[in-house]
């Protein structure tokens, strides 16, 4: 019941236009019996002031039904005649409705006080005003200007003060309501007539335009009223004058002249402030009228705008600093430190005398207003650190010493505020090096008392006259508030640890020269520890008293804090948690262990509790964590597995991709592969099964109990695979167009087994992607099954041999289902089905396997081109040439359309191609990445997109704040929220200053993510493009030389014919693998058929395309191998072996034993021809058998060197 | 249940332009829906079993919540910069002690709604165009009467 009134209040309330008065709270109220009521009466005219029964609904939906037309004539009408009848209105209209618990109208209200106020001089009307009409109208947020005549009518007759105050209360309400918008700012109760009002302006209505220089006009005029009786009076008035829209330059010229002509009145005597006077009673009256005026002249001149370059704005704001009003004192100070922001000398200059030690500056320390020793801390802070005055290191010193200072108030908030100051957080800009030097300060200076300060505080630390360390005093403070009951205290002081941890992590990332936090701050032994006050008996931290006494460091003292901060985790209240938890984030250097942060943020989310924005908040610190220290993206990736495994449904996708993302670019080589495990393992959510093969599948059946939550881990885990996709590639560092096994190594691996191992051992992380997309394509939910279709098809396409076709096979698997088949009963349905054709992705996988089918096939003909012009010695003709290298382009093409590859690199012909492709474009002036001037692929758009990476940047910038915000959208306050955030601010500043630099920017992709359409993958195109050019150019820069020279010298072998044997002895070893792709593959196929042999079921199943393929292969071989010069391959006999084809030399390194039938067993020293290698094995022969008898097979790699 | 809020997001900006059209100081129109909901889940989440008084905190980013439970009322301040959350509790302080000096005792709906009209004037005078203004009870007393800040 509470709920549901409460809902329909706020509804309300919020509704409301929020009038002028930012004070008074709007109310709606309402008996709960009545919440529909209320509802109801929200869109009429009349509103229920109390119980509304049943009878009074009916009343105002008939209300209702009246035209707002008719409404106002009425009202006026009867206002009209009820101030002629004048004299007995108020009993019938009121009094008797209120005691039958009618509603009041807002148009009864009106009638009331027109009528009241032609009668104001009778104590009833006084009285009916004060107590029922005037409090009732508070309720609606909008007074329509239509009242303004007879509310300044009453208040130029009325006498009684209550009265009077409602006036100015309801005058500045009135002139607050901002003219263009007056109704629309809000909703809330809606001041029904208001809406009639404002349609008939044009007509002849009382409008706002009409009142406005009236209220003005007349308030200006009590405002300038110089009575001292009538000051009272003034200070209203001038408080309703503050309200009247400051856009208006007149008024706001008007406004300062009053207010400037007041401070020259009252301000310019000498002022003599006797220290414990404030606000109190005392003095002569003559000195407490103008302490009045000057309280209502400075609140006034704090209202309106600034006036940055106006010196007698200055000089009045430094003379309030001496008044005797502590509110004045407060208001004058914040006038001074906003104008210290802009121009910090001249607000230095004009403090000049108050400063000084006995000043009035130091008088504000015992002023008894916590906000005006908040500005105090403010302006000095400002002040102390302003370049301005940099030659006045005197001025400086003052303030900073006045800051110090400010760090032993008893009040919290001051003392929090002077401790933000030191760490040199600004309002909401982000300044390393301030941050920096802020830690710096904190850690290294001293708080040295002034020797005039007799009585300064109730501190009783501060009986020792001895300096202090800032960094102790802190300490102190933050540990007894982390005592504290109170959840704002406990709250606060977590941001400050945090701050602290920014402001630290800063001062690493700046590398300070001494930051050593072994050092010991406790050169003096200090005495009186011991009498800390906030220690107080039992709860006192042991470390606290275990520290008296001791040497203490900075890390002692910290890691103390540390435990009280951690302890703080018990606190019920879900936002102190939170804050504690980004404190704790922030203080964790990169090389301390985290475990205890990682097991008190376990322990935290598994508390349902946590709202989801709170939990993506956490993640973004994480980001900004990240940004302050790359160092420690593993750990943070790490704790933002936490989050992915504990609460998949709370928190955003995108947000954990982002931090993914960029903790992947800051890991650095190194780190790669477990940043990439950290994400991997959402996919075996949850709870996490290691080594099951069905891991996923019980992420559909577990979350099935709650469809959004399901929704959300749906979601995260698509993000996942698709993430994998993408970036696999980049974490594993595996390209095709830098591989370094030819397609033809791996072809004639066929044996699945063999080429998953080879695979997993020559590059673990790809292959443990691969294997958990494989898991996924045939075992999630319709949709991850679909992004990882995609996602395996992107690294097939980017990857080399053997990954290419590991995918390939398994894609055709996938389509035919024929791994379905095998792995149904390893994991149980989810209930979907599965489709027609296996896993039901055959229409969405035949593209896919068809542009790798074009790809092999190409690649075959190619081969068997090759092969033939090597056998007969012919030179490519100009033709051929041009049809390969069509080929090649159309096969870009398509491939561009599944992902982004680099055009001028990416060669899906295989490496083998390249010469010629090469050959081509040299005589036909076609550079290589001109590959956009081709009409083919201007036709396709994607040229645009690819080789266009300026604009992709600046697209992202705006894709990423609607991304990043869009997870705040349930709170929806983006643009006011956004701008502050520190979160959100770093993000974006991350993604705006790294965007270009970091290899991978392609956060914003997330968008198109989950979607199947070209145009989508145009898009993902569009934006990875800068990524991945960025990638191109890197490799250009330093491993593609390798291998396009051995790309080269295998091609032109080929070209050439096998007339140029010498290209082969020449190369270095390290190309071996490359350059011996082709014709190795004859040699494999008649030395090492075995392997062939053994190729076991998985091929039996593939598609016919693929088969045919082989067999093309087969039949392309059979030819050479009848030529005079290849049958030498297809023979083990080693004497027919001349060594003209292949002419590799090493040594044996060691001793081996061979291990099986096709390895052979060697001898250290032994010499040997190494023929090619294959994943990490060298196919050898030998002069003379060896110890088995054998001359010719497989041995390690690092057992040979070549020589 | 009767709720009466107060916001007073103070930005920077607004006292330089100091125009404040609404209540929301600041605070675009289609964000206060997004603000409704989220302070009434707020209140509905953590408000059930509260003491009268007791202090809540929560945050959004960069501006700060704090919320209490008087009588039947529950109350929200909300503010941002240098209102943040101990200033917005002695900010909550002073208004549930003016709130409860006019009602004499922690509010009922009823006496609430007796008094709304010097409650509207009391938080006149605390909150002036978004800044606190006074704190001290007795001063507030006699502005709200129309008398000067400090007698004589």
């Amino acid at each position: 019941m509470a709920d549901s009134s409460g809902t329909t209040l706020m509804d309300l309330i919020t509704a409301d236009p929020g009038p002028a008065s930012s004070a008074s709270g709007s109310t709606a109220n309402a008996t709960p019996s009545s919440a529909t009521a209320s509802a109801a009466a929200s869109q009429s005219p009349s509103v229920p002031m109390t119980t509304t029964s049943s009878s009074s609904l009916g009343k105002t939906i008939l209300g209702e039904k009246k035209s707002k037309r008719a409404t106002l004539m009425q009202i006026q009408n009867e206002t009209i005649s009820a101030a002629k009848a004048a004299l007995q209105p108020m009993k019938t209209n009121i009094m008797p409705q209120k005691q039958k618990k009618k509603p009041v109208s807002y148009s009864q209200l009106a009638r009331s006080i027109h009528e009241l106020a032609a009668t104001s001089d009778q104590k009833s009307s006084q009285k009916q005003l004060v107590h029922h009409v005037f409090p009732k109208l508070a309720v609606y947020n909008s007074v329509d200007p239509s009242l303004a005549p007879s509310l300044l009518m009453l208040n130029q007759q009325c006498e009684d003060r209550t009265v009077l105050r409602y006036v100015y209360y309801y005058l500045a309400r009135i002139l607050s309501d901002n003219g263009a918008q007056g109704l629309s700012t809000g909703g809330g109760i809606p001041t029904p007539n208001w809406d009639a009002l404002a349609d008939i302006d044009a007509v002849g209505g009382v409008t706002r335009a009409d009142v406005v220089p009236r209220i003005i006009e007349q308030l200006s005029a009590e405002a300038s009223n110089v009575d001292t009786e009538f000051h009272a009076r003034r200070l209203q008035a001038l408080k309703a004058l503050t309200y009247a829209p400051s856009s208006n330059s007149d008024i706001l010229a008007r406004l300062y002249e009053i207010v400037f002509g007041i401070l020259d009145k009252v301000a310019d005597t000498p002022q003599k402030r006797k220290k414990g006077v404030f606000g109190t009673k005392g003095g002569d009256k003559e000195s407490i009228i103008r302490s009045n005026l000057q309280y209502g002249a400075l609140s006034a001149l704090r209202r309106l705008p600034l006036d940055p370059g106006n010196p007698v704005f200055l000089h009045r704001a430094v003379q309030g600093v001496s008044f005797a009003d502590p509110i004045a004192v407060r208001h004058a100070l914040e006038i001074i430190s906003e104008l210290a922001m802009k121009d910090p000398y001249a607000v230095a200059m004009a403090l000049g005398k108050v400063v000084v030690p006995g000043g009035a500056l130091q008088d504000v320390l015992h002023l008894h207003d916590v906000l005006a020793r908040v500005a105090l801390a403010r302006l000095c802070h400002t002040v102390s650190r302003a370049r301005a005055l940099d030659e006045r290191p005197d001025i400086k010193s003052q303030f900073n010493s006045l800051l110090y200072q400010l760090l032993l108030d008893p009040s919290e908030r001051v003392c929090f505020e002077a401790v933000l100051c030191i760490l040199g957080k600004y309002d909401s800009t982000e300044r390393t090096e301030e941050r920096a030097a802020g830690w710096y300060r904190l850690t290294r200076e001293m708080l040295k008392l002034p020797e005039n300060d007799s009585k300064s505080s109730k501190d009783k630390s501060q009986k020792t006259r001895r300096p202090q360390p800032l960094i102790k005093l802190v300490m102190r403070r933050l540990e007894s508030s982390f005592r504290s009951f109170s959840r704002p205290v406990l709250h606060a002081a977590a941001r400050v640890v945090q701050e602290m941890g920014k402001s630290r992590a800063a001062a690493f990332s700046v590398g300070l020269t001494d930051i050593d936090e072994g050092v010991s701050i406790n050169e003096f032994a200090d005495d009186d520890f011991n009498e800390n006050p906030y220690a107080d008996g039992a709860r006192k931290a042991s470390s606290m008293s275990g520290s008296t006494g001791s040497k203490e460091t900075i890390a002692s003292l910290l890691a103390s804090l540390m435990e009280v901060v951690r302890t703080t985790v018990a606190c019920e209240c879900v936002y102190v948690r939170a804050m504690v938890i980004k404190a704790l984030i922030w203080m964790q250097l990169p090389y301390e262990s985290f475990d205890e942060l990682e097991s008190i943020i376990t322990s935290e989310l598994s508390d349902p509790a946590w709202p989801a924005a709170l939990l993506n908040d956490i993640l973004l610190t994480l980001h900004a964590r990240f940004k302050a220290t790359p160092d420690m993206a593993v750990t943070l990736l790490e704790i933002a597995r936490i989050f992915a495994t504990k609460v998949p449904g709370k928190i955003d996708a995108d947000v954990l991709q982002l931090l993914w993302k960029t903790c992947l670019v800051g890991a650095g080589p190194n780190g790669k592969h477990t940043a990439l495990e950290a994400v991997t393992i959402v996919l075996d959510l949850p709870p996490p099964q290691p080594g099951s093969p069905s891991g996923v599948t019980p992420v559909d059946r577990v979350s099935a109990s709650d469809p959004k939550s399901a929704l959300a881990l749906q979601k995260l885990v698509q993000a996942a695979v698709w993430f994998l996709g993408e970036n696999a590639n980049y974490a594993a560092s595996e390209y095709a167009w830098e591989s370094a096994t030819p397609p033809g190594t791996a072809l004639m691996m066929l044996d699945a087994d063999k080429m998953v191992a080879a695979a997993s051992s020559r590059n673990p992380t790809l292959a443990g992607a691969l294997t958990r997309l494989q898991r996924c394509a045939f075992s999630g939910s319709w949709e991850v099954r679909i992004v990882a279709a995609q996602a395996l098809t992107t690294m097939a396409i980017r990857s080399g041999e053997p990954y290419r076709l590991q995918i390939y096979e398994f894609l055709n698997a996938l389509a035919q289902g024929g791994v379905q088949s095998q792995l149904s009963e390893m994991h149980l349905s989810n209930g979907e089905d599965q489709g027609a054709s296996g896993t039901g992705l055959g229409v969405l996988i035949s593209p896919m396997i068809k542009v790798l089918d074009e790809m092999y096939r190409a690649q075959d003909e190619l081969i068997k081109d090759i092969r033939n012009h090597d056998n007969t010695n012919k030179e490519w003709t100009d033709d051929e040439l041009k049809k390969l290298y069509e080929t090649n382009e159309k096969l870009l093409d398509i491939v561009s359309l599944f992902c982004y590859v680099p055009r001028a690199k990416y060669l899906p012909l295989g490496p083998i191609s390249a010469k010629l492709i090469d050959v081509y474009r040299t005589k036909h002036n076609i550079t290589a990445s001109t590959g956009l001037s081709d009409p083919a692929v201007i036709a396709t758009g994607i040229s645009d997109l690819v080789y266009e990476s300026k604009p992709a940047p600046a697209e992202s910038d705006g894709l990423d704040d609607d991304l990043v915000n869009a997870w705040a959208a349930n709170l929806g306050d983006d643009g006011l929220m956004g701008k502050s955030a520190p979160a959100m601010s770093r993000v974006n500043e991350f993604l705006a200053g790294m965007g270009t630099d970091a290899p991978d920017v392609d956060e914003e992709n997330i968008v198109s993510r989950p979607s199947v359409g070209y145009d989508d993958m145009w898009a993902k195109t569009l934006l990875e493009s800068s990524e991945l050019e960025e990638e191109d150019a890197r490799s250009s820069g330093s491993s593609s030389p390798d291998s396009i020279g051995s790309v080269e010298t295998s091609i032109s072998s080929h070209f050439g014919g096998m007339n140029y044997p010498s290209l082969f002895s020449s190369k270095p070893t390290s190309y071996g693998t490359s350059q011996t792709s082709e014709r190795s593959g004859g040699n494999r196929y008649g030395s090492s058929s075995s392997i062939y042999e053994g190729a076991s079921s998985p091929i039996r199943e593939e598609p016919p395309s693929y088969a045919s393929s082989v067999m093309q292969r087969h039949d392309s071989f059979e030819n050479p191998m009848a030529a005079p010069e290849s049958s030498s391959f297809e023979s083990e006999d080693e004497s027919r072996r001349n060594t003209s084809g292949n002419p590799q030399f090493g040594s044996a390194l060691y001793d081996f034993t061979a291990g099986g039938d096709d390895e052979l067993s060697l001898t250290s020293g032994e010499e040997v021809e190494i023929e090619y290698e294959v994943d990490g094995w060298f196919y050898v022969k030998k002069k003379r058998p060896g110890r088995d008898g054998k001359l010719a097979g497989l041995v390690p790699v690092l057992y040979v060197k070549p020589r | 249940m009767l709720r009466l809020r107060l916001q007073w997001p103070r930005l920077f900006f607004l006292t330089f332009l100091g125009f404040h059209s609404c209540r929301f100081n600041g605070v675009p129109a289609e964000e206060r829906l997004h603000w409704r909901s989220f302070l009434v889940k707020l209140g509905a989440d953590n408000l059930k079993h509260a003491k009268n008084e007791e202090l809540f905190v929560a945050s959004h980013k960069s501006v700060y919540i704090v919320y209490t439970v008087l009588g039947d009322i529950c109350l929200y301040v909300v503010g941002k910069d240098e209102y943040d959350e101990l200033a917005l509790a002695e900010a909550i302080f002073v208004i549930t002690g003016s709130i409860k000096d006019i009602c004499k005792k922690p509010p009922t709906e009823r006496t609430f709604l007796d008094k709304y009209g010097k409650i509207c004037l009391t938080l006149d005078e605390i909150v002036w165009k978004g800044i606190l203004e006074n704190t001290d009870k007795e001063r507030i007393k006699r502005l709200v009467r129309l008398k000067p800040p400090t007698e004589f």
